[in-house]
């Protein structure tokens, strides 16, 4: 009661003019790092007595209790916050590195339509992301001591083992009947649903069985609503973009020990910031950065997180054109494509978990680089266009020109990517993915193939290849594409451009494959295409 | 005495019903309740004490070499470190061997794999110890390191003599028979992949002594060599394990080391001590299944009858025996899976290599031999061109016969199961469809297998068959239950549970199950070979009926009758023989009688398998009290461009004798099948050339997800009293229902086959991935252009 009375105090002094924070920015930049520490506790302070916003504090809601913190390293993940810091340990650690979800937990977002749940991996989430959210744990969400009914469900359907997975389990399923809305009303679950709402959990004793069939009866039970636990003690609009200043870099969230992470709400912040720390390191989804702190015990000493600017979460259909904002999530995507790209939504569909999916980013995979990533082939095959921002100022460069080896860009310290445009396609266009993994969810390519071809009259006028996992980078089939362009839309012409893919990729071979399996099914992937491009006119499709 | 909780139903309430939760019904998992909200206590989320230190191991960076030196002083400079340790610094024996020695605590002097402990470090955090690990500077001489079996079989490295079976002549048989027939497949071992990583908590105790919570399946091993370790009697220590997130067989003899570490830490700092493995370090230091590197030669009949076999079969031992002595002999027990090899000979090597040890997992080497037996029938069927499932059923045990280790066939009830599976599940008519399918279908390739399992029930080594429970009766009339058996989610706390309700008449929420502890039952058996129940179910059902009897019998004198007389029914105690006229007594009323009359309300039971034996020189005996039968029909389909593929469809039919609790033993036959699929499908272990394990997280080393289970899967218990006699007569299914992921490698070569018209038996070692499937077809596809 007492934070929910302090936050409106605050709320009603956050209108406080916005010099007054500039100066106390300034101040902090200024002096050397100790007195800078003193000076952001002042902030602190001065927030107590309700004269200032501070923002060098973490402020959320845990199952419907505020809490505040100011003593949380930005490196600190919200799992290990809990489970020590809390001594609250009902999620759990299986992998710390996103693959497993038995850390799985509901972050919560106040919108207009009330709050809005997805999960997350706790493991490698950083405490950043709950500033000012609800976030809701297995232990938490029942209401008068009674089970949600996915928990419910759970046990009527024998739906633990060891259970050390299970409350994962739990956070997916009830996060799956608070989105479908069977709070509010019933309504069956279809088998799609569930097994994308499972996509990241792993359990290895009950072959998963009972737990699909939890899910199908939860729907079933007396309904839960569980942001009515979130708003237990008061629910809070915040308005984040007055606690700090519009231009100019904002203060630090978080400032203990030297380290410090930045949450910029605009573009102008982050490139303020960017200015004061080129070398800072970008936080989006924290997908891939967040297993250097899990994974190689790594520190940074300061952190931008790109995840709360408005303007790079955006998608924006333009006449010609898609424009993706680069903190577009991939969930948020492969709801945005299902329309204009119906296959790469699909591939969305595909790549990690629904938790991970939850977090990472477009932005985050194409620019981390990585040769297996799984939307640069198809960003190269629609020839993607990409809005650099920064330091040296706005500029565009085509994607094909924006890997420059391994794990490498055109990026330079202090820039960021914006954004990516892709133009739409035309009746007589088309674009082409496979996926090939081990495992079919939450499983990293072997091969990511993208085919974009454009065909009139039975020509194929024009076509663009790009695989993911066959070279140091994300890579074009240069030769391939030739040997197909201007060639008739035919089985033979496949076949003969599957010859030029060796002349192409050259891969290796790792975990995920071998070499000659990258290059042949590579090569199969090419008739593949094809197959399905004439499916329902050649008879039996691949 | 007059509290009666209010958590417990009136006394008179439940006697007009019969008991809740006897053995027999389908009740939830003791802790369900506590798993889905998170409750569930596992060590890491124990309250940590203060003082709490943290400890890691340092790990090397080759397979094989000497240490020339180790320099650990950055180590200990390191922020937060509290101290170190070497293999100096063990203050009693430094080799935690379990059955043979050669696992020294920290490498002695020489690396035997990549990534073994070379020390160890305490910090105050978790954090800071994994950090600190890594400034240890190492210098080594490196020497040649074995990484594969076929090399360690050319240079006769071993860890332990090969064994070998026999029944008949082989040789001669296979000479003499119409077709001979050679093959080989490479199985892959697998990951454990427990859901809660290894960890123990030491905290000091009196008299240098140690109180260790370890997420164990044997904390009596873990018990005796922590004391070995420090140099204790053994009664110093206690070792006592609530639940584990996941054992699998990983926790049978790989949990005792990070024990002992944390032991060693807890006693020269005086301070509670954690040792918790992340995934990564839980992958590369704890051993795994073990590959296997299978022959054979053939003889048969042109029915594709088998005259004679002659069998060789070679494990992935790691650098040290560990339990791989037994394993490769029960892969060799099971070579034979359900079929009459007439004449047989059966090699078992256990191959020594320069990687980590591998260990105990679900089946035990099991699943390893069953899998060749299955390969080799497929590969008579394509043979002589017969439905496999022919083949099978052709070359079946008959009762009466004998295994190629002695041990006589009875009870073999198995054809009539799988007629039974063959007709529900419809096994011709899709046979047909498939055959059809594949027929008009140019890419996409359909494949059917119907497989079945005949798994030993008991431990090879006889010893390990017995076990102790430990039951107090309190004067409210609940129970406090304890046994030797640990829980890691196979649900034996509840299945002990309701035997003892059963054997009382009273409502399972009476009996409160506790964690095993040492100094409570010692002495015991690791919780493995799917003897938990067998063998805990027992023990407590034998101290039960010590109690009993104990209670009959002061009834007699208390209210004169005969013991016939007294009866447990309801929740009550029924004396007298006349119905109308027998006396109803609440439980609790009545113990609190025997108590104030001086009856004694608490005993041990003990149980130990009758018949078994096994003579390992002579290779004979009966080292299986009985068998556990079931089969599995799987249809799936495969991607001829990709190699990719879906299971379409599972349906098995298995035989747990009289259940305990039908719905817990669905769980492990629906749980083991999906595990047995990941074995053969998924997952992959890989090493590359430096002895370095490749697939070590859980980015790269995949278990099935919800998506790859069938859409259609149905199980269903084939429902027959064990003619054993085992509690209540049902029958062990933790580990027998995992050989039914064999039916899904089976049902994808047979959807290859397809692609060569069903003439060849293609190659299809295991994993098998995407790509050892497109290679498959591909070798089809060879074959039947040439
Ligand atoms: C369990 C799991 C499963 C996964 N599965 C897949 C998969 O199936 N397919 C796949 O492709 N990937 C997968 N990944 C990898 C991961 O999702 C991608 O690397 C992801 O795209 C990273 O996005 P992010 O927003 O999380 O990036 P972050 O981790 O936040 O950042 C990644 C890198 O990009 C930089 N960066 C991020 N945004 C920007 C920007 N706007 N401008 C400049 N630099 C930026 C960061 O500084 C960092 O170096 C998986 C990861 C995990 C943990
Ligand atoms: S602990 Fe495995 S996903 Fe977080
Ligand atoms: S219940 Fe054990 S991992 Fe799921």
């Amino acid at each position: 009661m007492f934070c929910y009375m302090l936050d409106q105090l605050v709320r009603k002094l956050q209108r406080i003019p916005r010099t007054e924070f500039s100066t106390e920015i300034q101040l902090c930049r200024a002096v050397p790092p100790r007195i800078r520490f003193q000076g952001v506790q002042a902030a602190r302070i001065n927030r107590a007595v309700g004269q200032k916003t501070g923002v060098s504090v973490i402020r959320f809601n845990l199952n419907g209790r505020w809490i505040e913190d100011n003593k949380i390293d930005p490196n600190c993940t919200i799992l290990k916050y809990l489970r020590t810091t809390m001594m609250q340990p009902d999620a759990k650690e299986g992998c710390a590195a996103g693959d497993c979800g038995a850390c799985t937990l509901m972050l919560g977002e106040m919108t207009e339509r009330g709050i809005e749940y997805r999960t997350l991996n706790a493991c490698i989430a950083l405490m950043a992301n709950v500033h000012e959210r609800y976030l809701l744990t297995p232990s938490g969400i029942g209401r008068a001591g009674q089970l949600h009914p996915a928990q419910q469900a759970m046990v009527d359907c024998h739906g633990s083992q060891c259970g050390f997975c299970t409350p994962g389990f739990v956070m997916s399923l009830a996060n799956l009947y608070q989105q479908t809305g069977l709070h509010v009303r019933q309504s069956v679950l279809t088998d799609e649903q569930i097994h994308a709402a499972l996509s990241g959990n792993l359990c290895r004793c009950t072959g998963y069985r009972p737990i699909i069939e939890a899910a199908h009866k939860m729907a079933a039970l007396p309904a839960c609503d569980v942001s009515e636990v979130s708003a237990h003690n008061g629910v809070q609009t915040f308005n984040p973009q007055s606690d700090v200043p519009a231009d100019g870099s904002p203060a630090a969230l978080q400032d203990v020990d030297g380290r410090r992470l930045f949450m910029p709400l605009t573009e102008e912040q982050l490139k303020a910031l960017l200015r004061d720390y080129p070398d800072a390191c970008l936080w989006a989804g924290g997908t891939d950065v967040g297993l250097e702190i899990t994974q190689r015990f790594k520190q940074f000493d300061t952190i931008i997180c790109l995840n709360r600017i408005s303007t790079l979460a955006r998608t924006q259909v333009l006449d010609e054109q898609l424009w993706l904002g680069a903190g577009v999530t991939y969930s948020q995507a492969e709801h945005e494509l299902a329309d204009l790209f119906p296959s790469f939504a699909q591939l969305l569909h595909r790549i990690g978990s629904r938790q991970i999916r939850n977090m990472g980013t477009l932005g985050g995979n194409i620019a981390n680089a990585s040769p297996i990533g799984d939307t640069p082939p198809a960003f190269l095959a629609l020839n993607a266009t990409l809005e650099i921002d920064g330091n040296h100022g706005r500029r565009e460069v085509a994607i094909n020109d924006f890997y420059l080896g391994y794990k490498q860009t055109v990026l330079q310290p202090g820039e960021y990517l914006r954004a990516i445009r892709i133009n739409k396609l035309q009746s007589s266009e088309s674009l082409t993915l496979h996926k090939i993994s081990k495992r079919y969810d939450d499983d990293i390519s072997a091969v990511m193939f993208a085919l974009f071809m454009d065909v009139q009259n039975g020509i194929i006028k024009n076509a663009r290849l790009a695989c993911g996992g066959v070279a140091a980078t994300p890579l074009r089939a240069q030769k391939t594409e030739q040997a197909l362009i201007g060639q008739p839309f035919s089985e033979n012409t496949f076949l003969q451009a599957a010859n030029f893919i060796g002349q192409d990729y050259q891969p290796l071979s790792d975990v995920r494959a071998s070499k000659e399996y990258r290059l042949q099914v590579t090569r199969n992937l090419l008739l593949k295409s094809y197959l399905e491009l004439t499916a329902g006119q050649a008879g039996d499709a691949a | 005495m007059s509290h009666v909780s209010s958590k417990v139903t009136p006394w008179e309430a439940r006697r007009q019903r019969p008991a809740k939760g006897k053995s027999g019904s389908k009740l939830a998992h003791e802790s369900a309740e506590k798993h889905v909200l998170g409750t569930a206590t596992y060590i890491d989320d124990m309250p940590e004490l203060a003082g709490t230190l943290f400890a890691a191991v340092g790990k090397s960076t080759i397979a094989h070499g000497k240490i020339l030196s180790l320099d650990l002083t950055a180590v200990r400079n390191a922020p937060g470190v509290v101290d170190v340790i070497t293999l100096e610094d063990i203050p009693g024996e430094k080799d935690i061997g379990p059955v043979f020695k050669g696992d020294p605590i920290f490498a002695d002097g020489v690396v035997e794999f990549h990534g073994q402990a070379l020390f160890a470090v305490l910090a105050e955090s978790f954090e800071q110890a994994k950090r600190a690990v890594l400034l240890a500077q190492v210098s080594y001489e490196e020497q040649p390191a074995l990484l594969t079996i076929q090399n360690a079989l050319q240079q006769n490295a071993f860890v332990r003599p090969a064994h070998s079976m026999q029944k008949g002549d082989a040789a001669s048989a296979i000479a003499a028979a119409p077709i001979q027939m050679s093959g080989e497949l490479y199985v892959k071992g697998q990951e454990h992949f427990y859901l809660e990583g290894q960890i123990s908590y030491a905290l000091p105790a009196e008299d240098g002594g140690i109180k260790l919570y370890c997420s164990s399946q044997h904390p009596t091993e873990v018990q005796k060599l922590v004391s070995e370790v420090l140099d204790l009697p053994i009664n110093h220590v206690q070792v006592e394990v609530r639940r584990m997130g996941g054992g699998f067989g990983g926790k049978e003899t790989q949990a005792a080391q990070w024990g002992c570490i944390a032991s060693v830490f807890a006693r020269r700092q005086n301070r509670p001590v954690k040792m918790r493995l992340d995934r990564q370090d839980d992958m590369v230091l704890t051993g795994k299944r073990h590959d296997f590197y299978n022959r054979y030669q053939l003889g048969i009949d042109e029915n594709g009858k088998i005259l004679g076999a002659d069998i060789e079969l070679a494990g992935f031992c790691g650098y040290s025996p560990d339990l791989s002595d037994a394993i490769v002999d029960r892969a060799m027990f099971h070579v034979d899976n359900a079929y009459d090899l007439n004449n047989a000979r059966v090699i078992g090597h256990r191959c020594k290599t320069n990687t980590v040890s591998n260990t105990a997992y679900r089946g035990f080497g099991g699943p390893q031999g069953m899998i060749f037996a299955e390969a080799m029938l497929d590969d008579i069927a394509r043979k002589v061109g017969k439905d496999p499932l022919d083949v099978r059923k052709a070359n079946f045990y008959r009762d009466g016969g004998s295994t190629h280790y002695g041990q006589p066939v009875e009870d073999f009830f198995l054809p009539e199961l799988v007629e039974q599976l063959e007709q529900d599940c419809d096994y011709r008519a899709r046979r047909a469809a498939i055959t059809e399918f594949n027929r008009t279908n140019r890419w996409k390739k359909r494949g059917l297998a119907l497989t079945p399992v005949r798994f030993g029930i008991s431990f090879t080594i006889q010893f390990l068959n017995q076990a102790g429970a430990l039951v107090h009766i309190y004067t409210d009339g609940s129970i406090h239950l304890n046994h030797g058996g640990t829980e890691m989610g196979q649900g034996l706390f509840t299945k002990v549970a309701q035997v003892v309700a059963h054997e009382f008449d009273l409502d399972i929420d009476m009996i409160q199950a506790s964690a095993t502890a040492t100094d409570k039952v010692p002495n015991t058996s690791p919780t493995a070979a799917s003897s938990g129940s067998d063998l805990n179910g027992k023990a407590a059902q034998n101290a039960c009926q010590i109690l009993k009897s104990r209670l009959v019998q002061f009834a007699q004198q208390h209210y004169q009758v005969n013991a016939g007389d007294v009866r447990f029914i309801n929740n009550h105690v029924v004396i007298g023989a006349d119905e109308n006229s027998a006396q109803w007594i609440s439980f609790a009323d009545f113990v609190t009688l025997a108590y104030q009359n001086r009856v004694s309300l608490s005993t041990t039971g003990y149980y130990a398998t009758p018949k078994i034996h096994y003579n390992r020189d002579t290779a004979s005996g009966r080292p299986f009290f009985y068998f556990a039968f079931g089969a599995c029909c799987v249809e799936v389909e495969i991607d001829t461009l990709t190699g990719e593929y879906k299971v379409l469809r599972a349906d098995i039919l298995h035989d747990v004798g009289r259940s305990l609790n039908p719905a817990i033993d669905i769980g492990q036959i629906e749980g083991g099948f999906i595990q047995g699929m990941g074995w053969l499908t998924t997952e992959e272990l890989l090493w590359d050339d430096k002895g370095r394990l490749q697939s070590n997280s859980a980015a790269t080393y995949k278990i099935p997800t919800s998506v790859d289970i069938p859409a259609h899967f149905n199980v269903q218990l084939f429902d027959r009293a064990n003619a054993e006699d085992t509690i209540y007569n049902s029958k062990a299914v933790g580990e027998p229902p995992f050989m039914h992921g064999i039916a899904v490698w089976c049902a994808l070569r047979d959807a290859v086959a397809s692609v060569a018209d069903y003439t060849i038996s293609p190659p299809l070692d295991t994993p098998a991935t995407p790509e050892r499937v497109l290679n498959a077809v591909m070798f089809c596809q060879q074959e039947s252009k040439a």
